[in-house]
């Protein structure tokens, strides 16, 4: 077990460097950047041009690489272009936002999705299951940006029962916020609901016709403790991956549904690093949302050993 | 009829008396986010309208567009064959941070605003010095007269904003402290900036017009909130979390007329869209070639996929709409012609070989996108092969500077108050309009101060345009934004301003 989480930290370590140079150059070799921007659409070459060296970024990208390299030595990952501050603390300050969408949007799809996947593949074929898959096929193909255009029209404006864009006042509470949460959490929510349910449903089907659930029913175990503690627990090995990954991509930011619904979160400040070319918001960014898949990636290893006892490290 | 519904509903926002108002605080939805504070060195309206209500000029224009003293005491003093120009300043007048406003600040101010904006490139060879004379004027020194020089320092893009010598610095201001009627209270970027009444605010006297007279810091509170989607900035003002937002899309015209909630604001002739041919490099350095995109086009057809409604746009021409004080007819023949069987006879005449005419645009502006394809549609009629090479803003603005890459690229811009800066027809912008005629009139019209003398310079000037074709202006884009109704004192202009705004009860 140690020999393997110690290889695995190294591998962790690893990847997140390869990350880190990719993302570096590839940011750099996009066209365009943060001086062209600054100026406005009216401004010409030479104006770009004597910004750029006001502002250093006329170095050779060689020596910004190692400029960024001994930064990161001293942990440092760079000062935002457009923010002027710390990269860490802009993208500490979408923080929130983001994790508080993750976690109702996820919340809404497991609730809506596990057991509507579990009963669906108790009674499959019949008419609850055929309209449970029709549901998902259609939660899966509408896009979630128009879902929410739809949510903000409806419940937003015509009902007036929630707000339909950003994410408070200055003042406002937790309590305000998380209203302005519940909007785009409905829209990704239902989106993610699709997935989560289609796997549910399909790995309850591979265990409930599996030899040990017919020897556990020949028993005379009830069917519910037979479905609920003998199928679910060794179905729940593809749900919790799925789970776990629909959490690292959420995480890294619902981006169009951020930008619908106006939040200020890491979706939206990555997509604006991006059009802005922020290349220390960039990079600190990809580099946080790469870290974060990684981990999330050996934390479900983990919670295998938990809920499998098959396996072993 | 639907014109005089819209000016009667715009026209009872502008107006400034009359119901019970509020003070309080004025969501107001932006396009986008303010990607810096400092207006000095950005041309870019969302910034410019942002940070002037912390920031002022010495002069500001009137819904004339008629420069007024601002932070300036009067009109400036000519001598010396209008070479030397002496600007008396207003006292008494305080920064945000408590100290008072100096000439010593202005003349670091402009000599700042001269290194670093865009819209000083062609006046700061003409400057010799700028001086503070005693602690209450400045000197500027030129080295020939400049007839726009009161246009350009009063002009709201980049413009040469007044501030404390501590905070200027080569790259952008170190602090956001001016003389405005709003202070910067707190900003969370992509959420909110807020600005606060400035209790120290001298106004200048006058009655309101556009960005001049008396500016009334009604609202305790101004709540700039970047939305870059546009049905966001929509639902928002329907359902009340917006008093204002700019930039809404024309097919909700009808929906902000019949709310009982909502009113819509029409800014008539707003902008323009520009194609603009490439004179350094490529196929467009070929006079012929030039004609035969200017006959092939179909403005008409661009502005009505651009925009959706003929209500929002009038195919004009003339590089200054109909009322404006620079407005001519000279040329505008050239104009609109749409006739394929011309243009391929330019095409014949300039030996057309079948290269690509390359078209540089964004998605970022989705009208420039709509008319490129419009007019891929009327230039493949004509015999061009075209290619839309489609790349994001910040690509385009690189792209667009190396002649190599671009045949036409597409832009847009407000109507300058003063031909003479208009850069697109300056021989050192990316287009590269060389011209020893063009560049004769253009610095005549510089130098000329007789405004009727100066009317027919540009006339002559307009007629080169449609002659030699730098760009094609493709016509007049009006803009809707949105109010809450009830909203007054917020004038018609490319800059929404609030210091004179007032809540309903």
């Amino acid at each position: 077990m140690v020999s393997y989480l110690r290889t695995r930290l190294l591998g962790m370590v690893l990847t997140v460097l390869i990350v880190l140079v990719f993302v570096f150059f590839i940011a750099r070799l996009a066209p365009g950047d943060p001086a062209e921007l600054l100026l406005g659409p009216d401004a010409s070459a030479a104006d770009a041009e004597a910004l750029r060296e006001r502002m250093g970024l006329n170095l050779p990208v060689p020596v910004q690489f190692l400029s960024f390299l001994g930064q990161l030595l001293r942990g440092d990952l760079g000062t935002s272009i457009f923010y002027r501050q710390p990269v860490l603390e802009v993208m500490a300050a979408r923080a929130e936002p983001t994790i508080l969408l993750t976690l109702m949007s996820l919340a809404i799809a497991v609730t809506i999705a596990l057991p509507i996947g579990i009963y669906g593949a108790y009674r499959r074929g019949g008419a609850f299951d055929q309209g449970a898959v029709a549901v998902a096929m259609l939660a899966a193909a509408l896009p979630n940006f128009w879902v929410g255009l739809l949510l903000q029209k409806y419940l937003g404006t015509d009902l007036g029962w929630f707000p339909v864009s950003g994410y408070g006042n200055p003042d406002a509470s937790i309590w305000e916020r998380v209203q302005h949460l519940v909007l785009p959490s409905i829209a990704l929510g239902f989106a993610q609901s699709a997935i989560i349910l289609r796997f549910s449903r399909a790995s309850m089907l591979d265990v409930l016709g599996d030899d040990y659930i017919r020897t556990a029913r020949s028993k005379g175990i009830s069917e519910r403790r037979v479905v609920l503690r003998h199928a679910l627990r060794n179905a729940l090995i593809p749900i919790v991956t799925v789970i776990g990954l629909s959490f690292a991509l959420l995480i890294s930011g619902a981006v169009i549904t951020e930008r619908v619904f106006n939040l200020p979160g890491v979706g939206s400040l990555i997509v604006g690093a991006v059009l802005r070319r922020d290349y220390p918001l960039i990079q600190a960014a990809l580099i946080v949302v790469a870290a974060l898949y990684i981990l999330v990636n050996f934390l479900i290893d983990m919670i295998y050993l938990a809920i499998d006892p098959r396996v072993k490290y | 009829m639907r014109k005089l519904v819209l000016l009667l509903a715009t026209a009872s926002s502008l107006c400034l008396s009359g119901g019970a108002f509020a003070a309080g605080t004025m969501n107001v939805a932006l396009i986008g986010e303010v990607d810096t504070l400092d207006p000095m060195i950005s041309t870019k309206a969302v910034v410019n309208m942002v940070t002037q209500h912390f920031y002022e000029t010495l002069y500001a224009l009137d819904e004339s567009w008629e420069p007024q003293p601002l932070l300036a005491a009067g009109p400036p003093e000519y001598s010396n064959g209008d070479k030397t120009i002496r600007i008396p300043l207003r006292t008494g007048i305080k920064f945000h941070d408590g100290s008072d406003m100096t000439s010593a600040d202005v003349v670091d101010s402009l000599n700042r605003w001269l290194e670093v904006s865009p819209r000083a490139k062609e006046f700061k060879p003409l400057v010799k010095t700028i001086t503070a004379d005693g602690d209450d004027a400045i000197v500027i020194e030129l080295t020939d007269s400049y007839a726009p020089l009161l246009s350009l320092l009063s002009f709201p893009s980049a413009p040469p904003v007044v501030v404390p010598q501590e905070i200027i610095s080569a790259d952008q201001l170190t602090a956001t402290v001016g003389t405005g009627p709003y202070t910067l209270a707190e900003y969370k970027p992509d959420q909110y900036m807020r600005a606060t009444r400035f209790d120290g605010y001298q106004s200048p006297e006058g009655a309101p017009s556009f960005l001049a007279g008396e500016r009334q810091q009604n609202l305790d509170e101004i709540r700039f909130i970047p939305v870059p989607d546009a049905n966001t900035r929509m639902e928002g003002l329907a359902s009340g979390q917006f008093d204002y937002a700019d930039g809404i899309q024309i097919e909700n015209y009808d929906r902000l007329l019949e709310s009982d909630a909502t009113e819509p604001v029409l800014m008539e002739d707003a902008f323009a869209p520009n194609f603009a041919l490439n004179h350094k490099a490529g196929l467009m350095t070929n006079p012929d070639l030039r004609k035969a995109v200017q006959y092939a086009l179909a403005p008409e057809d661009m502005l009505l996929a651009a925009v959706g409604n003929d209500v929002f746009f009038e195919a004009d021409g003339a590089l200054y709409p109909k009322g404006h004080v620079w407005h001519n007819e000279a040329g505008v023949e050239e104009y609109n012609v749409n006739d394929p069987a011309r243009a391929k006879q330019h095409l014949d005449a300039g030996g057309y070989d079948g290269t690509p005419l390359r078209i540089l645009t964004s998605h970022q502006y989705e009208f420039h996108f709509k008319m490129a394809e419009v007019a891929k549609f009327y230039l493949e009629n004509a015999g061009f092969k075209v290619e839309l090479v489609v790349v994001d803003w910040a690509t385009l603005g690189e792209k667009r500077n190396d002649p190599k890459e671009w045949d036409i690229y597409i832009t847009h811009s407000p109507f300058l108050p003063d031909p003479a800066i208009n850069q697109l027809l300056s021989a050192d912008s990316n287009i590269g309009w060389s011209d020893p005629e063009k560049d004769a009139a253009l610095k005549e019209l510089a130098t000329e101060t007789d405004l009727e003398a100066r009317k027919e310079i540009f006339a002559h000037i307009q007629e080169l345009y449609f002659r030699d074709v730098p760009y094609i202006k493709v016509g007049n884009i009006s803009e809707l934004r949105g109010s809450r109704k009830g909203v007054t004192g917020v004038p018609l202009g490319p800059w929404m301003v609030f210091w004179n705004a007032k809540l309903p009860d």
